[in-house]
């Protein structure tokens, strides 16, 4: 959070970047490498995505939810993802989505903090195979390096298909997220 | 710019932002967020457009002070030229 505070203070109020971005970002990356979690269970079997298209669950302020996909997240920049995310979210809430992007997803993440939700308990949305859910940015003790201080702290949850991946390669997946985002600077 | 006239500046670009949100439904003293729904992509289209119109750069740490209808024509009123 210091980072992209600091990293805001620097931009212009049309280039600032919200910590939803970095979010999505890491999740594409992890899931280039615990690829299990990024694909479709079709007739059977499982079919793993070359494309990382990330799903973004929408809230709708009429009520209800969409979850149109950010191509190719894990091959854009910061900038590049804000863009699209600004630009889903202001068509999502103009009613101006075209079909193709709400159907073609290959993971979704689903953020709640700003709803107050601390954990979330996601629900795959077939045929995709993973869903990754965010809760709210709390400030709690932790103890690092023998030394106890406040840190903002966000819960991370995966619901994935256990007939294509299992807890330990789950684990994996939100270990890797985790990793990614203590350097956003490198996302 | 008066304070009626930042009033209605702001309430625009809200209704802007959330069309079925009536500018009558509004406590000018209650956090916006928490009253119309507002997450952080709307506020930060607010602040662009707020931005667009008036010239006032709106940083991030600056966010909690426009909370409110009253906290947004109050920093508004601050930086503007009065007139």
């Amino acid at each position: 959070m210091g980072w992209l505070q600091t990293e805001n203070l620097k931009r212009a109020v049309t280039e600032r970047l919200l910590y939803s971005v970095l979010l999505l970002k890491a999740v594409a990356l992890a899931a280039h490498e615990i690829p299990e979690i990024n694909g479709f269970w079709v007739d059977g079997a499982f079919k793993p995505s070359e494309a990382i298209h990330v799903g973004v669950a929408i809230s709708l302020r009429q009520g209800g939810l969409i979850a149109p996909a950010i191509h190719d997240v894990g091959k854009k920049s910061l900038d590049e993802i804000m863009v699209n995310l600004r630009d889903l979210v202001n068509r999502v809430r103009a009613g101006v989505l075209r079909s193709s992007e709400i159907a073609d997803a290959t993971i979704t993440v689903t953020s709640l903090g700003e709803q107050g939700v601390e954990t979330v308990f996601g629900v795959v949305y077939p045929p995709q195979v993973a869903l990754v859910g965010f809760g709210k940015i709390t400030e709690r003790p932790w103890a690092a390096n023998g030394m106890v201080g406040a840190r903002p702290v966000m819960m991370a949850t995966l619901a994935a298909d256990h007939r294509v991946s299992d807890g330990h390669r789950g684990g994996l997946f939100l270990a890797t997220v985790d990793r990614l985002l203590q350097e956003p600077e490198k996302l | 710019m008066t304070d009626d006239q930042i009033r209605t500046l702001v309430l625009r670009e809200i209704s802007k932002i959330a069309p079925e949100v009536e500018s009558g439904q509004i406590d000018p003293a209650l956090d916006l967020r928490e009253q119309i729904d507002l997450d952080s992509m709307d506020i930060l289209n607010l602040a662009i457009a707020i931005h667009k119109v008036t010239g006032v750069d709106i940083p991030e740490a600056d966010y909690p002070k426009m909370a409110s209808l009253n906290g947004c024509v109050g920093y508004l009123r601050a930086r503007m030229p009065r007139s």
